[in-house]
């Protein structure tokens, strides 16, 4: 069987800080099917997004391994894109040039990475503010100019570390909408990471939930919804049996987090 | 200062073509500026009409402009503007280009910038024009000496400025040069020095005025030649016509300094595409 799809074996990190070891993430062996979405829920300072780091490449585990597509993850790589979750649009450049920078450092020809931009920028539901400066947009719009920018790439993955925690709730439902519809004509691999539940069972296929340091996956939860989901789905009782389950787990090691850390601070 | 660079930028981009007045906004403020200097001219010239300070104290704006006139048409005043405008010139280009060396090295060895960094900090406020003995006498008493200390003087401000600019770069950009996998000069070029900018800039502005003032103070206290020694040589042989001439003429050379600086500026700000 040809191995597909985000395979993560026995995947740990440790911090060393001044008060003594942090287990950010420990022994996660998971695995991402293919052209699936996923999401990553767990309690704040979780090992979420440092899962999230160490897929994109951009963190070593300190022991495990990743591998896509069967080759394991040594460093960031064209075929992973990462969204993240501070804004990251460069404001010296217009929209399009953003758009265009993740492929200039990848070496794409000038005139194709005008097409595939314009491309991005359309699908992003953006066109028409390609020349504009990301100055003069709203945090979603800046958020979907960051959004084009690694979908331009064309990466095999795409990870969003809380792409839209920073936006009001609107815009969140919005987005998230978005880019479930892209996900559903790109087929690539999504992982999502979230602290808003509604927000990770609305989008994805699974739902794995994070513990509190070490952080372990608890549970893995298969969201069997209806593909077309609209944002009215959330009053259904398929979705509040799905949402009252993940919050039973994460309830626990929520109040758990919160006690070490109030531990720690006393 | 760096906040107003931004501000400024912004504001250049955001303003509206279609409002039409039969002036706009910038010209208006050009001639109200324009207006200030000549009520000031005018008010100086009143005082010496009416005696107020003798002639030979301070000439009448009429007499230092036609002063000026007439030394646009000599030799040795173009000799001396030639000279100092060198120096300045000189002491910009090596001193910020320096400085910017200096600052993305302390921003890429952060351990050598934080030793460095308290001796920059201080030798901010040391008047740098008390080593000019030190240098006549390594370098001799020539346009090289004057030039070498104003480098340094316009060195500090750009390296600091440019370091502290660095260090402020928000971390999702570098995370994100890393993600796509910028190269070391993609991540200085299209990442951390845009990214720095208006503190670069405010380091460059700083960097020209210390290298004007550096040249001309120094020229002033001992030199051969310059505009700074002219208005000394003159001052000592009571010549204060002709003085407040060159002094003129050194109020104008900032003027013109500081315009294309801020020409420069804007080019940079913007890339040169608004």
């Amino acid at each position: 069987m040809k191995p597909s799809g985000i395979e993560m074996s026995e995947v740990s990190v440790r911090f060393d800080t001044p008060d003594g070891a942090v287990h950010a993430v420990e022994s996660v062996t998971e695995h991402v099917p293919d052209g699936s979405f996923v999401s990553v829920v767990g309690p704040s300072g979780c090992g979420k997004s440092t899962l999230l780091a160490v897929i994109s490449g951009l963190q070593r585990p300190s022991s495990g391994a990743v591998a896509i597509g069967g080759k394991t993850v040594t460093g960031p790589d064209p075929s992973i894109g990462v969204v993240f979750q501070e804004d990251s649009t460069l404001p010296w450049r217009t929209v399009e040039d953003n758009v265009r920078f993740a492929m200039q450092c990848n070496g794409v020809g000038k005139g194709e990475q005008r097409s595939r931009a314009r491309e991005a920028i359309e699908l992003v539901g953006l066109a028409g503010f390609e020349n504009a400066y990301p100055t003069t947009l709203s945090g979603g719009m800046r958020q979907r100019v960051a959004l084009a920018r690694t979908l331009a790439v064309e990466p095999e993955v795409v990870l969003m570390d809380e792409p839209f925690a920073a936006l009001d709730q609107q815009t969140r439902i919005f987005l998230g909408a978005e880019v479930r519809r892209i996900w559903e004509r790109t087929g690539q691999t999504v992982v999502f990471v979230t602290h808003d539940l509604s927000e990770a069972i609305l989008l994805s296929q699974q739902v794995w939930v994070m513990s509190y340091r070490p952080g372990r996956i608890l549970e893995v939860v298969g969201v069997d919804l209806p593909a077309q989901r609209d944002p009215a789905i959330v009053s259904s009782h398929e979705f509040n049996e799905l949402h009252n389950r993940i919050w039973s787990v994460l309830q626990a090691e929520s109040m758990r987090g919160f006690q070490q850390q109030e531990a720690a601070r006393a | 200062m760096t906040l107003r660079l931004t501000e400024r930028a912004e504001t250049v981009a955001r303003q509206p073509v279609s409002r039409r007045r039969w002036l706009g906004k910038g010209a208006t403020s050009a001639v109200a500026t324009a207006v200030l200097i000549v009520v000031l001219g005018l008010i100086f010239q009143a005082c010496s009409a009416l005696g107020l300070w003798s002639e030979a104290d301070v000439p009448a704006p009429s007499t230092v402009l036609a002063e000026f006139g007439r030394l646009l048409g000599t030799g040795e005043f173009w000799g001396d503007l030639g000279r100092t405008a060198l120096e300045v010139l000189l002491s910009i280009v090596f001193g910020c280009t320096l400085g910017l060396f200096a600052g993305v090295l302390f921003w890429k060895l952060p351990r050598v910038g934080r030793a460095f960094e308290p001796y920059l900090v201080s030798f901010y406020a040391v008047p740098l024009v008390l080593f000019y003995p030190v240098m006549i006498v390594l370098v001799g008493i020539n346009a090289s000496s004057v030039v070498i200390l104003a480098s340094v003087m316009a060195m500090i401000p750009m390296a600091l400025n440019t370091t502290v600019g660095l260090n402020g770069i928000p971390p999702v950009y570098l995370k994100l040069a890393r993600s796509v996998g910028a190269g070391p000069r993609r991540i200085l070029f299209s990442i951390a020095l845009p990214a720095a900018g208006p503190f670069v800039l405010a380091g460059l502005r700083m960097g020209v005025v210390y290298s004007l003032i550096g040249a001309i103070a120094m020229e002033f206290t001992t030199a051969q030649a310059g505009l700074g020694y002219r208005i000394r040589y003159l001052y000592e042989t009571f010549e204060s016509e002709q003085m407040f001439g060159y002094i003129f003429a050194v109020l104008v050379l900032s003027c013109v300094i500081t315009l294309s600086l801020q020409g420069v500026e804007r080019v940079l700000s913007t890339g040169g595409r608004r």
